[in-house]
C-alpha cells in the first residue's frame, strides 16, 4: 500500500508517468532483480510497474517477458510476503507470453506445501495453474487434493477456482477431485479466528518483520461458491447428476435443509436448475417446488434469482407465477435502486407473455414511473404499456414524452419497442402513438434509436391501413434530413412500394426527387429505383410523364449505379411487357439455394464449359424471402432484455448448408468422381429405424444425372461391440434401377458412429423419372470387444438387422418446391404438355385441409398464393409450383377438389410442364 | 526473558558478521546436483531423488557462511536456462558423474558452452567428479583431460573428485565454497 501511494505520488509530482512507466524503462530497470542483497521495496515497485503496463494494454514480446519472468523467479530466494505476492501477481501475468515458464514450477511448489506460510499459498496455488502444462497435472494431483479440503478458506478457494481453470486442459485428472469438490461445498462455516496460523513467534527470529501479516479467514462461505461451479463443470455432461447435485444441495422442499451458507452459490445452483428445466421437462415439477422454497430465503439476491427463473421458465403457468410475482412486488418498494430495477426489468420482460399476471403489480409499478432512476422508470412504463388497458395509453405516453430526453439510446429503444407492439395490441389508439413516434424521430439519436423508430412507423403502415398516409408523410420529412443512409433507403424502398398506391402519389415525388438531388450515391440510386416504381404503377399519363422527364436528369448522375437504373427504368417505360419481369416481379431465387450452386459451379472445374443454368435454382416468393432474412419478427421480440439463449447453440443448417456438406462429402469419394454434379439430394436424412434401437440408420438420397446414390448413416449404439463389413442389402421389384456397388463401411464402433455406407444405382434410362421401392437390410460381422484391452475378439458372427423402407418417389427426389406466379405461368404453359386426370381419394381423407396437407407432401411442391388452406369445405382448388431437377424445368399442378360427406375428397389434377413425362410423373406420384 | 536476548544477540551478530555467497550448481542430467544440495543442507543423503523441475532455491548456512544455492535442472530442455541462473553467482559448480564416462562429451560441450558467455567470465568454476565411491570412476587427473579444463584461463578452475554418498572429500568441497563467500 505504502508503494502504491508512493507511486501516485511521484507520478503526480514528476508527470513523468510515460517516462517512468515506459516498457524500455522497465526492462532496463529490471537488474534489480539480480542485485544481490534483493531490495523488496525497489523489486515490487518494478513488480507493480510490470503488472500496470500489462493491465493498461501494453505487451511484451516473447524476448521481453522471458526475460523479465526469470528475473522475476530470483526474487523466490527473498521471504518478504509482500514481495512474495507482487511476484506472483507478476509471474500469472507474464506466463502467457513468456517462455520456459515451467521452471519456476518447483518454486511454487515449495510453496504450496502445507508446511509453508499460509499467505502464500492460495497465492502459489493460483500462479501454479498458470505455469505447468496439463500432462503435469497428475503430479500436482496430490497438493490440489489436499488443498481444496484445506480449513483455510482462502486456499481451498484458490484451489477450487484454479481446478476449474485446469479442468479444460486435463479433464480426466481434474475429475478425479470430485470427492474433495463435493466435501467443500458441503463444509460447515468456519468461526472468524478460528484458523488464524501461528507465525507470530517468529517476529524477530527470521530477521523479517512481514510474517505479522495474518490472513484472517472470510466469513462467506466463498468456497462454496467456487465448489459448486467445479462440481458443475465436472458433472456438466451427466444431466442425472446435476439433478441430484442440485436436490441434494438444494435442501428439500423449504430450502431450509441446505448446506449451502453462500447466497451466490444458492443463485448459481437455481440457475442450474433453471437449465436443467429447460433441458428435461419432466423435473420441472420438482425444481419449482425447490424454487418456491428459495423464494422464501433469507437473502435478496436469492429470491430474485429464483423469481426470475420461474419467470422465464417455458410454459410456466399463472398459477406458478403467483408467488414469484408476489416476490418481485416487494421488490418494487424496496429503497435498493438495484432491486427494483431488477424487478422491473424481470416484469417487463415476463409482461410481454403474461401481462395478466404481471397485472397484479400496476399499482406499485404506477409509482416507479417518476422514480428519479431513469432506468426502473422505462421499465416501469414499458411493463404498464403492455399490462395496462387502452384508456391508460395516453397518459403513459404523455409520462414518457417528459423525460425521453434524459434517458440513454438503449432505454429509448426499449421504450420505442415497447410503443410499436402496444400499437398492433391498440390500434384505435394509432393517431397518438404516430404523434409519439414523429416526435421523437426529430429527436437526438444513434442509428439503433432511428433504426427502431423507423420499424415501428413501418409495422403501423403494414398492419394499420388508416395511419398509412400520414407515416408515409412523417417518413418523408424524416428523408430530407437523415444522416444515416441505410434508414434512407430503406425508407425510400417503402415509399416506392406504398406510395403509388396512396390517393396522391404525385406528392411523394417531390420528396423523393430532393434526394436524388441532395443525397450520397446509394440514396441517389435507392431514389431513382423508388421513383421508377412510382411511374411504373401510375396510370396517370401526366405523372407518368414528369417522371420520365426526371429520370432523364439521372442520366447524368456522375455514379454508374444511378445512370444505370435510370437507364434501365426508362426502357422498361418505353416497353411495357418489361415491366412485370423487372419492376413487379413478386418471386426472387432461393438466396441459399443460389449460394449452394454457385459454389458448386465454380468448385467443379468441367463445368464451366456451360454457362450457369439460372432456371434450375428454386424461386421463393418476397414474402418467404423477407421471413428469411435475420430481422426478427416485430411481435416477438418487444422491449425484452432479450435473454439471448438460442444463439449459445448454432442455428440448425439450412437445407442448401445441408447440401453443400453432402457434396463435400460426395465429392471425397472416388467412385463418384466421374458421376458430375448432384442434381439434388434430400432435404433431411430420413430416418429408417426408431430412435431407441441399437443400430440407427438414416438415408440421404443423392440423384445424379445417370446414377442414384443411397448414403446411409449408420450408428452404433452399443459401446462394447465392433461392426464390421457393415453393407446395405437393397432389394427392389420394380425396374428401372440396377445396382452398380456397394460401398461397406469396414469397422464401426460407438465411438467411430455415425460411419457412412453408399449404394449406387443406374438410372437405365437417365430421361426417365423411375420411382422404387427398396427392402432394406443392414449386414454386418458384430464382434465383441474384450472389456479389458478393449480390443475387437477375433471371430466375429454374421448378423442382419431389418430396416424399414426406402422409397424413390416423385416428390422431393425428382420434384423441388419453387415459387411461380401461378397465373400467368399456367396460361404461359397452355401450349406445352399436359395432363388431367379425375382421383377419388377415398373415404380416409377426411376434410380438404388434409387432402391438401398429403398431396404438398407427396408431391414435394409449393403451395401458391395461400391456396394450402382451403377457405370452404366443399370446393377448392389448390395451386402448386415446382422445379424438376436435372434441367427437367418447371411444373405446375392444379388440383381442383370437391369433398362431400360419404364420398371423400375428389380429385382433379392437372398438370402441365415442359415435358411429358414430368406430368405423367406427377400424376403417377397422386396415383400411385 | 534471557532467552529472548539470545536469540537476539545471535540474530544480531549474524547479521553483523555473516558473509554470503550464492552458488550455481549445474551439470548433466542425474549426476548429483540436487544430492549434493540435500547433503551439505541437511547432512542427509537417500537413494531416490526425484528429476528436478525448473530450479530448487535452497539456503544453506554453514558457520558463519549463507550459501545461497541455485539447483538448476540438468534436463536437455533445462540446459539452455543454466546461464541466467549462474549470472551474478560468486560461484559455479559443475557436478559430473564420474563413473559414467560416455557422457563426458556431452558434458565437456554443455561446460564449454556455458562459460563462453561473456556475462559469465571470471566467475569462479568448481567441478566434482561425483560418485566416486563407484567401481570404475575416472581419477581427477583424467577429468581435467576430458573435461579440458586446463583451456580455461579467465577464471580460477579446481577440480575434486567426491561422492556425496560416503560423504567423500565433501569437507574440502565445502571449504572452498566458503572461500567463495564475501
Amino acid at each position: 500500500m505504502s508503494f502504491a501511494m508512493a507511486f501516485s505520488k511521484k507520478e503526480d509530482e514528476s508527470g513523468l508517468s510515460s517516462y517512468y512507466n515506459n516498457k524500455t524503462t522497465i526492462i532496463q530497470e529490471a537488474r534489480v532483480f539480480n542485485e544481490s542483497p534483493i531490495s523488496p521495496r525497489k523489486c515490487r515497485q518494478l513488480l507493480t510497474r510490470i503488472v500496470y503496463l500489462l493491465y493498461v494494454g501494453e505487451t511484451f514480446s516473447t524476448q521481453e517477458s522471458t526475460t523479465l519472468f526469470f528475473g522475476t523467479t530470483k526474487l523466490f530466494q527473498h521471504k518478504d510476503s509482500a514481495l512474495r505476492q507482487a511476484v506472483y501477481l507478476a509471474i500469472k501475468e507474464l506466463a502467457t507470453t513468456a517462455e520456459d515458464v515451467i521452471m519456476v514450477t518447483s518454486s511454487i511448489m515449495k510453496d504450496m506445501q502445507p508446511n509453508s506460510e499460509v499467505i502464500y499459498r492460495p497465492n502459489a496455488i493460483r500462479a501454479l495453474c498458470r505455469i505447468i502444462d496439463p500432462s503435469m497435472a497428475q503430479g500436482v494431483e496430490r497438493f490440489f487434493k489436499a488443498a481444496i479440503v484445506d480449513k483455510n478458506p482462502s486456499i481451498s478457494s484458490a484451489a477450487l477456482v484454479s481446478s476449474y481453470h485446469l479442468f479444460p486442459h486435463a479433464k480426466d485428472v481434474v475429475k478425479r477431485w470430485v470427492n474433495e469438490a463435493q466435501e467443500a461445498v458441503n463444509a460447515k462455516s468456519q468461526g472468524y479466528f478460528g484458523s488464524v496460523s501461528s507465525g507470530s513467534s517468529s517476529f524477530f527470529g527470521g530477521g523479517s518483520s512481514q510474517n505479522a501479516t495474518q490472513t484472517i479467514p472470510s466469513s462467506s462461505n466463498i468456497t462454496q461458491y467456487h465448489a459448486l461451479g467445479l462440481l458443475y463443470l465436472m458433472r456438466q455432461q451427466d444431466r442425472m447428476a446435476i439433478t441430484k447435485m442440485i436436490q441434494q444441495l438444494g435442501g428439500g422442499k423449504s430450502g431450509a435443509g441446505t448446506t449451502l451458507k453462500n447466497a451466490m452459490a444458492l443463485c448459481m445452483l437455481i440457475r442450474y436448475a433453471a437449465k436443467v428445466i429447460e433441458e428435461d421437462p419432466n423435473v420441472q415439477r420438482q425444481m419449482v417446488e425447490l424454487l418456491e422454497g428459495w423464494l422464501r430465503h433469507k437473502s435478496d439476491m436469492v429470491n430474485f434469482e429464483a423469481a426470475r427463473v420461474i419467470c422465464e421458465m417455458k410454459n410456466v403457468t399463472a398459477a406458478q407465477l403467483t408467488k414469484s410475482i408476489a416476490v418481485l412486488q416487494l421488490f418494487l418498494s424496496s429503497p435498493k435502486p438495484v432491486l427494483k430495477f431488477a424487478a422491473t426489468r424481470t416484469l417487463a420482460a415476463l409482461a410481454l407473455s403474461h401481462p395478466a399476471s404481471v397485472a397484479a403489480c400496476n399499482v406499485d409499478l404506477e409509482n416507479l414511473i417518476t422514480d428519479t432512476n431513469r432506468s426502473v422508470a422505462t421499465y416501469a412504463i414499458t411493463t404498464l404499456l403492455k399490462t395496462g388497458n387502452e384508456a391508460s395509453v395516453d397518459r403513459l405516453i404523455k409520462q414518457i414524452t417528459g423525460f425521453m430526453s434524459e434517458i440513454s439510446d438503449e432505454f429509448k429503444v426499449i421504450i420505442v419497442d415497447a410503443i410499436r407492439s402496444l400499437c398492433l395490441k391498440f390500434p384505435a389508439k394509432h393517431a397518438a402513438m404516430l404523434t409519439f413516434l414523429s416526435g421523437v424521430l426529430r429527436d437526438e439519436g444513434g442509428y439503433d434509436f432511428k433504426r427502431a423508430v423507423v420499424e415501428a412507423i413501418f409495422d403501423m403502415i403494414k398492419f394499420i391501413g388508416e395511419c398509412k398516409e400520414q407515416a408515409l408523410s412523417h417518413l418523408c420529412e424524416f428523408i430530407e434530413d437523415c444522416e444515416f443512409t441505410k434508414l434512407s433507403v430503406r425508407i425510400l424502398h417503402l415509399l416506392g412500394i406504398e406510395g403509388p398506391k396512396s390517393s396522391q402519389p404525385a406528392k411523394y415525388i417531390r420528396f423523393i426527387y430532393n434526394r436524388v438531388v441532395l443525397e450520397n450515391a446509394p440514396v441517389r440510386a435507392a431514389a431513382v429505383a423508388s421513383m421508377a416504381k412510382f411511374g411504373v404503377s401510375s396510370s396517370d399519363p401526366k405523372l407518368n410523364h414528369s417522371i420520365g422527364v426526371l429520370l432523364n436528369r439521372c442520366l447524368d448522375d456522375v455514379d454508374d449505379e444511378v445512370r444505370d437504373r435510370a437507364t434501365m427504368y426508362l426502357k422498361v417505360f418505353k416497353a411495357q411487357n418489361l415491366v412485370e419481369p423487372y419492376v413487379k416481379e413478386d418471386s426472387v431465387l432461393s438466396l441459399t439455394a443460389l449460394e449452394a450452386k454457385l459454389v458448386s459451379y465454380v468448385k467443379d472445374g468441367s463445368a464451366s464449359a456451360q454457362p450457369f443454368d439460372v432456371s434450375s435454382i428454386p424461386k421463393i416468393s418476397r414474402a418467404q424471402a423477407a421471413a428469411e432474412s435475420a430481422r426478427p419478427s416485430t411481435l416477438d421480440t418487444i422491449g425484452v432484455p432479450a435473454p439471448k439463449k438460442t444463439s449459445a447453440a448454432p442455428p440448425p443448417p439450412t437445407a442448401a448448408e445441408t447440401q453443400s456438406a453432402y457434396a463435400d462429402q460426395l465429392a471425397a469419394v472416388p467412385a463418384f468422381a466421374n458421376y458430375g454434379p448432384i442434381l439434388n439430394s434430400s432435404a433431411r436424412p430420413l430416418p429408417l429405424t426408431e430412435s431407441e434401437t441399437e443400430y440407427q440408420v438414416t438415408c440421404v438420397k443423392h440423384i445424379f444425372k445417370e446414377h442414384i446414390v443411397f448414403q446411409f448413416n449408420v450408428s452404433n449404439t452399443l459401446p462394447d461391440t465392433v461392426l464390421e463389413q457393415v453393407t446395405m442389402a437393397m432389394q427392389t421389384e420394380d425396374e428401372g434401377l440396377s445396382q452398380e456397388f456397394v460401398l461397406p463401411i469396414n469397422s464401426l464402433s460407438a465411438a467411430s458412429s455415425p460411419g457412412v455406407a453408399y449404394v449406387s444405382f443406374v438410372r437405365d434410362e437417365p430421361e426417365d423419372y423411375a420411382t422404387a421401392t427398396f427392402q432394406c437390410t443392414l449386414q454386418f460381422v458384430s464382434k465383441e470387444l474384450d472389456p479389458s484391452t478393449g480390443e475387437p475378439e477375433a471371430e466375429g458372427y454374421e448378423d442382419e438387422y431389418q430396416i424399414e423402407e426406402v422409397e424413390l418417389s416423385a416428390g422431393g427426389d425428382y420434384i423441388i418446391p419453387s415459387y411461380a406466379a401461378f397465373g400467368a405461368e399456367w396460361d404461359r404453359m397452355k401450349a406445352g404438355p399436359s395432363v388431367t386426370e379425375t382421383f377419388g381419394l377415398g373415404a380416409s381423407v377426411e376434410s380438404l385441409k388434409a387432402a391438401c396437407d398429403s398431396i404438398i407432401e407427396v408431391l414435394n411442391m409449393e403451395p401458391l398464393g395461400g391456396t394450402e388452406i382451403p377457405t370452404s369445405s366443399s370446393v377448392h382448388t389448390l395451386q402448386l409450383s415446382g422445379l424438376v431437377t436435372g434441367g427437367g424445368g418447371k411444373v405446375l399442378a392444379r388440383c381442383r377438389m370437391t369433398f362431400s360427406q360419404g364420398v371423400g375428397v375428389t380429385l382433379e389434377l392437372g398438370v402441365r410442364a415442359e415435358k411429358q413425362d414430368v406430368c405423367q410423373l406427377v400424376v403417377n406420384a397422386v396415383g400411385g | 526473558m534471557a532467552g529472548f536476548f539470545s536469540s537476539w544477540f545471535s540474530w544480531l551478530t549474524s547479521l553483523l558478521f555473516s558473509k554470503t555467497a550464492e552458488i550455481a550448481i549445474v551439470g548433466l542430467q542425474a549426476s548429483g546436483k540436487t544430492s549434493f544440495v540435500n547433503v551439505i543442507g541437511s547432512g542427509q543423503w537417500s537413494e531416490d531423488v526425484v528429476p528436478t523441475v525448473g530450479y530448487i532455491f535452497k539456503t544453506v548456512r554453514k558457520g558463519n557462511v549463507n550459501l545461497k544455492i541455485w539447483d538448476v535442472a540438468g534436463q536437455p530442455k533445462f540446459r539452455t536456462m543454466w546461464e541466467r541462473y549462474c549470472h551474478g553467482a560468486d560461484a559455479i559448480v559443475f557436478v559430473l558423474d564420474s563413473a559414467d564416462p560416455e557422457k563426458f562429451n556431452t558434458a565437456r560441450f554443455e561446460l564449454h558452452q556455458l562459460l563462453s558467455q561473456s556475462a559469465l567470465s571470471g566467475v569462479p568454476l568448481l567441478v566434482l567428479g561425483n560418485k566416486n565411491d563407484l567401481e570404475g570412476h575416472v581419477p581427477v587427473k583424467d577429468l581435467i583431460r576430458d573435461l579440458q579444463l586446463d583451456k580455461i584461463a579467465d577464471r580460477p578452475v579446481s577440480c575434486y573428485s567426491c561422492s556425496m554418498k560416503s560423504q567423500h572429500n565433501l569437507d574440502i568441497v565445502l571449504q572452498w565454497l566458503a572461500g567463495r563467500s564475501h
